[in-house]
């Protein structure tokens, strides 16, 4: 097979062609595996699903079982859920409240802080020179947390989590920081496995306000959406750093008719402590934010119920990568604590209607992710020499739109939705990863 | 129970089964109460002594009848891609346990499903099981499914989308 010509692959991703074969080459995603995977932040869970001290949670960061563990300090601390002793997976369970870890095995026992209490037997049998501290669970590198979302990153060395988020942050204040108390996962999150390349997925989300009228026309045919084919297009498409992106979706008045995406009015006075001038204006504006923090967190904040009385639904979404063409799909629904209880209900009616598993958009998602894989395998699309135009195409602004001087936010904000900016800096920054090869570290 | 209403409702069952896996949907709404809560709540993975392993916080659906019927009719239009191809679909109904309710028309049932599903060219197959939860009653000489909730035995499910009745 031909070696990688990265120069190439650089030259296409500036000129919006994002070769097909990158999509599902089994190389390509070891490749993303170690160096994307390996070095950027991964978000594993919400500090509102660990209450207590000894509440934890069990998750996944792609192929490495990872356990989130609340200690008697209230500090959460995340570790590889992996006996250290044999390697077997110690915790089972999604989540539950826990004095101490125990190994089905040979009954190795760990505290909340991860440290080896227990051995069976101990001294009898591994002696003096068995020290336990030495033993404990290893430990995520890094674990660093904004605005309640914890990540982890398996890189010592990456930068923090705040300076990765970046120009984010300002978007998850409004989202994540708007009311007094903060947020709170209801339940826990929706799991299923799609047919889906992780790319496509994350994309979707961060970058393609341009599919809602076609793969969503079931719900214009049902007159739920409006049919301007614009629709979707209202607002802006926001670059950030790092190869994250948000689309700040208003309407063809640049207002919404829902002010705080539906929010009561007992809420607003909240908004106004918390946010500054410029949030609030995009806040009371916006009829949906969507977007992603790369690599694969997507979320989506958006609305239902009919006009005038309309509930706000937020969501987060991991992608996490089971191979070139499967993703593991979790769901998080999110809701403001201060909230009413029965405009939380509404609200989370809304979100189930229309995304997890059974909503009725997210069906037309999956199909079209699936079909996405399903014909990029073969070998005209997996041609590296790329003999047979195997390219894919994001060209949609790319020589004719400016930034936006005016919109209140940070980032490159361009006047339309229905442009390719945040995917080609997707792309850009997929690149940059990619091709930097790990750092050798020299034993001094 | 009864053996005549055992055998009625089990063909009751097996009927709306039928329907599904015509894609009759609409027919299928007909055998719907019209204050039917339908709901699937989410199977988790916990320690045993936290006796149940369902989060019910959470669902996949929580739909009522008015919910059921915008779920059926997008499955009619042109653009419902879940539908279009056509889905190839069984639900396979089993170990159906009738009992009766206080009052004289309900009945709750249990059943067991497994639904496979089978999509274009595809060789693979999909499939979803666990148990059902029913209260079914007789509206007017007819039989009627006034509540379901389904249990799926997956914490992550295999399908691609919860886009079929269970
Ligand atoms: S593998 Fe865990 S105690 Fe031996
Ligand atoms: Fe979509």
């Amino acid at each position: 097979m031909r070696t990688i010509d990265w120069k190439e692959v650089e030259k296409n991703i500036e000129n919006g062609r994002f070769p097909q074969w990158l999509v599902t080459d089994p190389e390509i995603y070891e490749l993303e595996k170690e160096r994307i995977f390996g070095r950027t932040w991964q978000f594993l869970a919400h500090e509102s699903e660990l209450k207590e001290p000894g509440s934890f949670v069990t998750r996944m960061m792609v192929d490495d079982p990872i356990i989130l563990v609340k200690n008697k300090n209230g500090e959460i601390n995340a570790f590889l859920n992996s006996c250290s002793h044999r390697g077997v997976r110690l915790c089972t369970e999604d989540y539950g409240n826990k004095k101490a870890f125990s190994c089905p095995y040979h009954g190795w026992t760990y505290n909340l802080n991860g440290e080896l209490i227990g051995v069976v037997a101990g001294n009898k049998v591994f002696g003096e020179s068995m020290d336990k501290s030495e033993w404990g669970l290893r430990p995520v590198p890094r674990v660093e947390s904004y605005q309640g979302m914890i990540f982890g990153n398996l890189d010592p060395d990456a930068m923090s989590l705040e300076d990765y988020l970046g120009e984010m942050k300002w978007y998850f204040d409004i989202m994540l920081g708007r009311s007094d108390g903060g947020m709170e996962v209801r339940g826990v999150p929706q799991r299923w496995v799609a047919k889906a390349n992780w790319k496509m997925t994350s994309e979707n989300f961060a970058a393609d306000p341009y599919h809602v009228q076609t793969t969503h026309r079931s719900a214009v045919e049902l007159k739920l959406t409006p049919s301007d084919p614009l629709y979707a297009s209202y607002g802006h498409q926001v670059v950030l750093s790092n190869g994250h992106g948000i689309n700040v979706i208003t309407s063809a008045t640049g207002r919404s008719n829902n002010i705080y995406q539906g929010m009561p009015e007992s809420m607003w006075s909240m908004f106004e402590k918390n946010l500054n001038k410029e949030q609030l204006d995009i806040f009371s504006r916006v009829q949906n934010f969507v977007g992603g923090v790369f690599p694969n967190l997507s979320f989506l904040s958006s609305c239902s119920g009919t006009e005038g009385t309309k509930y706000n639904h937020l969501q987060f979404r991991v992608w996490r990568p089971l191979g070139p063409d499967q993703v593991e799909i979790w769901i998080w629904y999110m809701i403001d604590k201060a909230l009413p209880e029965d405009y939380k209900e509404k609200s989370y009616k809304g979100f189930i209607a229309t995304f997890g598993a059974a909503g009725t958009l997210e069906q037309d998602d999956t199909e079209n992710w699936a079909r996405i894989v399903e014909a990029s395998q073969g070998l005209m699309a997996r041609d590296r020499n790329l003999s047979y135009n195997n390219m894919l195409n994001y060209l949609m602004g790319l020589d004719y739109l400016d930034p936006d001087e005016n919109f209140p936010g940070p980032g490159k904000a361009y006047p339309t939705c229905y442009t390719d900016h945040i995917a080609r800096s997707m792309h850009k920054y997929w690149l940059e990863l990619i091709t930097k090869e790990p750092e050798v570290k020299s034993h001094e | 129970m009864n053996s005549d209403i055992q055998y009625e409702i089990s063909q009751f069952l097996y009927y709306e089964a039928y329907l599904l896996d015509h894609r009759k949907y609409r027919e299928w709404l007909e055998l719907l109460d019209d204050d039917i809560q339908y709901t699937m709540p989410l199977r988790v993975t916990v320690d045993n002594k936290m006796g149940s392993n369902l989060n019910t916080e959470m669902t996949y659906f929580a739909d009522s009848k008015k919910d059921i019927e915008i779920k059926v009719e997008r499955l009619y239009t042109k653009s419902a891609w879940v539908e279009n191809p056509p889905t190839r679909q069984r639900h396979f109904i089993s170990n159906v346990v009738v009992e009766p309710c206080f009052s004289s028309n309900d009945y709750k049932v249990r059943s067991y499903f497994l639904f496979k599903r089978s999509r274009s060219s595809e060789a693979k197959t999909e499939e979803l099981f666990g148990e059902r939860e029913d209260i079914i009653r007789k509206v007017n000489g007819k039989w009627k499914i006034a509540k379901r909730t389904v249990y799926p035995d997956q914490s992550v499910l295999s399908v691609m989308n919860v886009s079929m009745f269970l």
